[in-house]
């Protein structure tokens, strides 16, 4: 690596994690470069998900550090890490299910929010301000991710699939963060919509300027977007570089053999 | 857009009406008869009950020791305004008898702002180690605290500040307790209840208010958030520990202040009334009118106050021995709310008025889910 | 601001007396009453002889928590409900016994074989009555709600305490009852390092533990008790290898009812006197046993329930008995608190 670490948006070092005997993430070194793209790959069962919860502080690393944005945020609480701009989704989409699309996108603006027990009780002028401004902003994140305008109040459960995942982007979206983590966000998802989902991640990174790490595995998703790939398997890093050079790595191939190796 | 307008108009228009004829309604009975005396009590449980649904309704924590708060504010009647500490001679906003008396005597809104922020305090101080358990173990550790607090009223004869300044009274209870006392009306006198009614309506319509705007703000969609998926809440930004607290101090508050208007109501603080089954009383209430749902609270509190007060020691009373069976159904009145829980729970988990959103989570088995066990982690 | 707050790698010093502390942190505590108590007599007296006494007392009344504990820990173990009217199964327990005694006429003046005999039978008629009462519940109040929200079932449970309470006070009156004193419980048997053993203590131990063995025995080696572990350790996967969990579950409140059936009968002739209200606090103080031992443990529950049992009874013996329920929640309250994987219990429960 030639970068200085202020090129960095985060800096893993020797992160791991044991369940039990069970080693999930083992020793993984890991960096992101500010305003780029860049994946995390590997078979079921590689730790990808578990190196994603220690990032937002769902769990504590066995062993490492990790720091965002120049601030050691290991072991962290996760409502601190994602006020100091780490936003996530989740594999298994997780969101508020009495909450209608917008409801559940204000949710995610509350660590940008302000009002206390006493404004709200009261509905101070700044707390109504805040309100109005909160649901606005929720409507244009949601916009933003390609939701139809007529579907914002509908309860997000009764969404499409593909919707559900586009809410849970604009919820994340919706805290203004530096940082954020995608996981397999096209699970579920038709052709179509992964492209409009590639394009969408494209354009944050160059419209909004924003870091993306992508949990994946759809290779032609990966491919596409991804600057810069890392490649885990039984939790420990196996490869990692270009696309290109990732695809072509015989650890690579031998790890996913047996589960679509062909498609690299 | 129009429609839900006149829809709200209507509903204020309703809600006036009904409120005035609330207002008026002890004029039509004797102000010292049984009936204005048990509306009173309903009020005065709809404050406590609206406090425990903002911990149990609002941000789904379920607190079996809410009794603890009704006691700190009792006690804080207690300490400030009667006679209890009679070397001590404070008088502070107060007319009428109390002047005169030995004793610490504050004024009625002296005592219930004390009242808040001793509960206040004693909510963060049991709350703050405990909100981070999880929700079964947090029923039981608040039920312990209750406990340990009901046993502290019972024993605090023993706990001395300084001679002359026992914490409680043990047993044997404070009492008297000094009366209402406000500006620019008679005092308060157990003869006439009908302003103890009304300011027993003050408070219900202050809670009501903070539970509605409560609700509709960002820290009310903090609670359900939380309520329904604690993982994917924290991971959005939301402080866990902290929002509960919110919710746990809030509803500690409006129970402290009942418990204050209640030792002057019933011109005692009994330390023998501070038991479990006065959180399940009140839980009872929460639950039969419908969690999270305000205006079920509301009539769950009223129902189970005439249950309790009117209908099964006056109506049902005779009803087992009349058909052969020797006891009292006073006896029994904690089964009966026992019963009620099993029953509303099985067969009506939503309650008399379902809240909008528990009905959808109920049906939808939404926040059923595994969502604790996967916060658990070494 | 933000920044600052969040942890960086903590000083090691703190680090280490924080493991220290999640480790033996427990064990300190518990110790705190029987050591200051033991320097005390011993400056006092010479001797260990008074805490010797408690703790032969706690001993007694530990193994009866020890009963009671372990019905928590079963059920906790296999469908996560803490059983909240568990103690008022003991309770019932109790009075079937109470009861038991009047109609097949045992008094205290029989003779010992027909005395064991009868014994021996209201054991089996209490163990019984509560392993079935125990069964009902969870039927009646439990069974629906395994889809519902987390809390609700804890809600019916408490529900259902309260109606078995009133069915106490119907069935033998509101106050404390004083019963025939069968066994001459407090008869001194015979004295070992100058601590009397009497009757009851004799009972109380010499009742529990083959019945803990016995239990034990069971749910190690039967095919009834490996399917209970099997389905305690993951429902979904016992009910694909053909285990019929509900059938399990049923068993799991079986066994934790006879086992608080018996502790009641103990009781009853232990203490000699019953009470509809006994069963709250016992329940709390075994469910404090169940939690202290590392909830879902059985030889935690055991540990947890003689360790209990012997603060209890210092706490008697020294502070005041009116004191003792708040001393035993204090407990309750910091293990929960500080430690809630208890003394043997696992530090991670496996995610779902
Ligand atoms: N809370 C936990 N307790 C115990 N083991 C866990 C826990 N979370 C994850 N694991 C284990 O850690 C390993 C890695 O899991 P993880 O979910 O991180 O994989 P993944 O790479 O995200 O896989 P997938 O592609 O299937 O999502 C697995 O063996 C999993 O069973
Ligand atoms: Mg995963």
């Amino acid at each position: 690596m030639t970068e200085t670490s202020q090129d960095m948006m985060l800096e893993a070092r020797g992160v791991s994690k044991v369940f039990g005997g069970l080693t999930a993430v083992g020793g993984v070194d890991f960096v992101i470069p500010r305003a780029s793209i860049v994946s995390l790959i590997g078979p079921n069962g590689a730790g990808k998900t578990t190196f994603f919860n220690m990032l937002t502080g769902l769990y504590k690393p066995t062993t490492g550090r990790i720091v965002f944005d120049d601030k050691p945020i290991t072991g962290g609480r996760p409502d601190k890490i994602m006020a100091l701009g780490v936003a996530r989704t989740f594999q298994n989409i997780r969101l508020f299910g009495t909450m209608s699309a917008r409801e559940n996108v204000m949710v995610g603006e509350h660590a940008r929010m302000k009002a206390g027990l006493f404004g709200s009780i009261l509905r101070l002028p700044h707390v109504r301000k805040e309100e109005r401004h909160v649901r606005d902003k929720a409507g244009e994140e949601l916009e933003y991710v390609g939701l139809r305008p007529g579907t914002f109040d509908q309860l997000a459960v009764n969404l499409s699939y593909g919707d559900q995942r586009r809410v849970e982007i604009a919820r994340a979206l919706a805290s203004d963060p530096k940082l954020l983590l995608l996981d397999e966000p096209t699970a579920g998802m038709n052709p179509q919509e992964s492209d409009e989902l590639t394009a969408l991640m494209r354009r944050l990174r160059d419209e909004r300027g924003l870091t993306i790490l992508l949990i994946e595995h759809d290779m032609k998703v990966v491919m596409g977007v991804s600057e810069h790939i890392t490649v885990l398997d039984h939790g420990e890093k196996i490869s990692e570089g270009l696309p290109d050079d990732v695809r072509a790595d015989p650890k690579v191939v031998e790890a996913y053999l047996g589960k679509g190796a062909g498609q690299l | 857009m129009s429609t839900a307008l006149q829809q709200r108009r209507t509903q204020v228009a309703i809600f006036i009406v009904v409120l005035a004829g609330i207002i008026v309604l002890p004029l039509f009975f004797n102000p010292a008869s049984g009936f204005v005396d048990d509306c009173t009590l309903a009020l005065a449980y709809i404050t406590m009950a609206l406090g425990l649904n903002i911990i149990v309704g609002f941000a789904g924590l379920l607190d079996l020791g809410y009794v603890a708060f009704y006691a700190i504010g009792a006690y804080t009647m207690g300490w400030l305004a009667s006679g209890f500490y009679a070397d001590a001679d404070i008088h502070i906003g107060v007319t009428g008898f109390a002047e005169n008396l030995p004793g610490i005597h504050l004024n009625f809104f002296l005592v219930l702002i004390a009242a808040m922020v001793f509960t206040t305090i004693a909510g963060i101080i049991i709350g703050l180690p405990t909100l981070r358990l999880r929700g079964d173990y947090i029923a039981i550790v608040t039920l312990a605290f209750g406990e340990i607090i009901g046993r502290v009223a019972i024993n605090g004869d023993e706990i001395k500040f300084s001679e002359g300044f026992p914490l409680t009274n043990g047993r044997q209870g404070i009492t008297p307790v000094d009366k209402i006392d406000l500006p620019f009306v008679d005092q308060f006198t157990s003869l006439n209840l009908r302003p103890w009614y009304w300011v027993a309506l003050g408070l219900v319509l202050v809670v009501l208010f903070v539970n509605f705007r409560l609700r509709d703000s960002r820290l009310g969609r903090a609670w359900i958030a939380l309520r329904e998926d604690e993982v994917a809440a924290i991971s959005m930004g939301i402080p866990a520990v902290k929002t509960k607290l919110f919710a746990y101090g809030t509803g500690a508050a409006f129970g402290g202040i009942s418990g204050a208007f209640l030792a002057s109501y019933l011109n005692t603080v009994n330390a023998d009334q501070f038991q479990f089954s006065f959180s399940i009383f009140v839980l009872a209430m929460v639950i039969l009118g419908g969690l999270g749902s305000i205006w079920g609270v509301v009539l769950g509190s009223v129902a189970l106050t005439f249950i309790n007060y009117r209908l099964i020691p006056d109506v049902l009373n005779d009803v087992p021995n009349k058909v052969g069976l020797d006891f009292d159904l006073t006896e029994l009145s904690f089964g009966i709310f026992g019963f009620l829980l099993v029953v509303m729970m099985v067969l009506r988990p939503e309650g008399l008025i379902p809240e909008r959103r528990r009905q959808m989570e109920l049906e939808e088995g939404i926040g059923a889910g595994d969502t604790e066990l996967e916060l658990v982690e070494p | 601001m933000e920044a600052a707050s969040l942890p960086a790698t903590r000083p090691k010093p703190l680090r280490v007396l924080q493991d220290w502390l999640s480790k033996y942190g427990l064990i300190v505590v518990l110790l705190a009453m029987p050591v200051y108590y033991g320097i005390q007599d011993l400056s006092d007296d010479g001797n260990l002889t008074r805490l010797g006494g408690n703790i032969v007392d706690g001993l007694s009344n530990g193994a009866i928590w020890a009963l009671v504990a372990i019905g928590y820990t079963l059920v906790y173990g296999i469908i996560e409900l803490i059983n909240f009217a568990h103690g008022e199964v003991f309770m019932i327990g109790s009075f079937t016994a109470a009861g038991f005694f009047g109609t097949v006429g045992l008094t205290a003046g029989m003779g010992v074989p027909g005395l064991a005999l009868g014994l021996l039978l209201t054991l089996v008629v209490c163990m019984v009555v509560s392993g079935m009462l125990n069964v009902m519940i969870e039927r009646v109040a439990y069974r629906p709600l395994r889809n519902a929200p987390v809390l609700a079932p804890l809600i019916t449970a408490v529900g259902f305490s309260f109606i078995l309470q009133n069915v106490g006070i119907l069935w033998r009156g509101g106050s404390q009852e004083g019963i025939p004193d069968l066994i001459n419980s407090q008869h001194e048997l015979f004295t070992i390092f100058g601590l009397d053993i009497t009757n009851g203590d004799v009972l109380s131990i010499g009742t529990t533990v083959p019945l803990v063995i016995l239990m034990v025995t069971f749910i190690n080696q039967s095919r009834l008790g490996k399917a209970m572990r099997a389905t305690a350790q993951d429902p979904e996967a016992a009910r694909l290898m053909g285990i019929n969990v509900d059938t399990t579950i049923s068993l799991t409140f079986l066994i934790g009812g006879m086992l608080a059936g018996a502790a009641g009968l103990i009781y009853a002739l232990y203490q000699t006197t019953i009470w509809y209200a006994q069963g709250f606090t016992a329940g709390l103080i075994a469910f404090t046993a169940a939690v202290m031992g590392g909830i879902g443990n059985i030889k935690g529950a055991v540990l947890g329930g003689v360790i209990i049992g012997i603060i209890q009874q210092i706490s008697d013996n020294r502070i005041g008995t009116e004191w003792t329920p708040a001393i035993v929640f204090a407990y309750l309250v910091l293990i929960m608190v500080f430690k809630p994987s208890g003394l043997l219990g696992e530090e991670t429960r496996e995610a779902g």
